[in-house]
């Protein structure tokens, strides 16, 4: 492949990727990874599944490390608290260590999950990468934080659900392994707010009605007109700024954004699959993270989905998931409604997703 | 030499685009070299990212070369963030 690689489009590098190496052992992936810098590890997850984390019962607490990264691109960096050491004077290094705790704890006492990959992974945050970098992403392995740049956003350690929203990323890596383009892409970003926001919810205890369903709030910096990166109650309205532009968010199909940006819109479209969340957690009632989170659990860690799955496909395994857990009840009648509100149709029987084995059985690391 | 960057994806999934003329500026020099360096590097895997990573264009006097964090060459990143300024 040479330098100038523009026309071919990354999905189409994806399934290039995926048809050509079905079963690259670990040592060719090891071999890859060293010779290409960390350069092909996303392609690799993509097509082989995480690396199977080792045996053994999970503990119920967490092994959480955070480095600094110096204001370098090096990962990940120099470490500067491990789990159980005394809080650091950096209050981004208590930030990072108290999301990842925040994220951890979730995740177990309300889905009975150990860790990311449900096998007690440990949990690893970078913080200070780059300068005034306006950024945190999860690189497959572990998170990495910017500090921001103080102009448009602070630092991304602040908000707790931008930090589960991230950890989430590998959950759905070692589950769903949503491909990462157009709508499954959005569906992958949706879970991540999803899960973002319930984090958020379970660590300050509020229930549908108290949680902002904001996504990044606190992290744009002083005047910017904004109060946070995405809304899941209104998508579209979390800013409106002449930095920034407007939330570009649609919140049903009827503003489906179709484009070449941004691996197909995943941060624009996830607002749909978001808002459906939202109606049926509201309709519900109480707290989020149960039912309305358990469906959505149940469906990203289930093994009905495909790694391609559509919209369409996660609204009709949303509704065998509560089908399955609730019954015929009015859980499923919510479930139906929601989707329908946004403009997502169900298939007839709100089971068209293929049913298997699942992918993934509590503290049990996944088949690649 | 006219060089442009376009940032896409990102956790907030807000584009940024910026350019530059080499001509004229006192690093122009440094940026051409850079560009050079850019240009001349042929990444073997293509520019993938990672989930809410941001993907980045460099655009060299209209030739276009795509990286992806965490993967940028020093040359890449030095340049990049010369040209979008803003926390690249």
């Amino acid at each position: 492949m040479g330098v100038f690689c523009t026309i071919v489009p990354p999905h189409v590098l994806d399934r290039l990727a995926r048809a050509q190496d079905p079963d690259l052992s670990t040592a060719a992936r090891r071999t890859l990874e060293h010779d290409a810098r960390e350069r092909t590890r996303r392609r690799l997850t993509t097509v082989l599944g995480p690396t199977v984390s080792a045996q053994g019962t999970a503990s119920d607490t967490p092994q959480r490390t955070v480095d600094d990264a110096k204001h370098h691109d090096t990962l990940p960096g120099r470490k500067v608290r491990g789990e159980g050491d005394k809080p650091s004077k950096d209050v981004t290094v208590n930030r990072a260590y108290d999301g990842l705790g925040a994220t951890f704890e979730t995740y177990l006492k309300a889905y009975g999950r150990h860790s990311i990959d449900g096998a007690g992974l440990p949990l690893i945050a970078s913080v200070h990468y780059l300068q005034g970098y306006n950024n945190a992403f999860w690189n497959g392995e572990q998170m990495v934080f910017g500090d921001g740049d103080g102009r448009i956003f602070l630092d991304f350690t602040i908000p707790v659900d931008v930090i589960g929203h991230e950890l989430t990323h590998g959950v759905t890596q070692y589950t769903a392994n949503l491909d990462y383009f157009g709508q499954s892409g959005a569906l992958n970003e949706s879970v991540s707010d999803v899960f973002g926001s319930l984090i958020k919810q379970y660590t300050l205890g509020q229930s549908t009605e108290q949680a902002d369903w904001l996504i990044g709030a606190g992290l744009l910096a002083p005047g910017v007109n904004g109060h946070a990166l995405r809304s899941m109650k209104e998508p579209g309205t979390a800013y409106d700024d002449p930095q920034l532009g407007k939330d570009p968010q649609p919140g049903t199909m009827a503003g489906y954004v179709s484009t070449s940006q941004d691996n197909g819109g995943v941060h624009v479209n996830s607002g749909i699959p978001n808002h459906a969340f939202y109606l049926l957690a509201t309709a519900l009632g109480g707290n989020a993270w149960e039912q309305a989170g358990q469906i959505w659990y149940d469906t990203l860690t289930g093994g009905s989905l495909a790694t391609g799955a559509q919209f369409a496909d996660f609204a009709a395994a949303t509704a065998a998931a509560a089908k399955a857990r609730y019954g015929e009840g009015e859980q499923l009648a919510a479930v139906l409604h929601a989707w329908g509100q946004v403009g997502v149709q169900v298939p007839a029987g709100g089971s068209a997703a293929p049913t298997g084995v699942p992918r993934q059985q509590p503290g049990q690391p996944q088949q690649a | 030499m006219r060089i442009e960057v376009s940032r896409s994806g990102g956790f907030a999934g807000i584009g940024r685009r910026a350019a530059l003329d080499t001509a004229g500026r006192a690093d122009g020099a440094r940026l051409e070299e850079l560009a050079r360096e850019v240009a001349a590097q042929a990444p073997r895997s293509g520019a993938h990212g990672v989930p809410d990573g941001f993907h980045y264009e460099i655009t060299i006097d209209g030739r276009t070369v795509e990286c992806a964090d965490p993967h940028l060459t020093p040359a890449q990143r030095e340049l990049v963030q010369a040209v979008l300024g803003e926390g690249a």
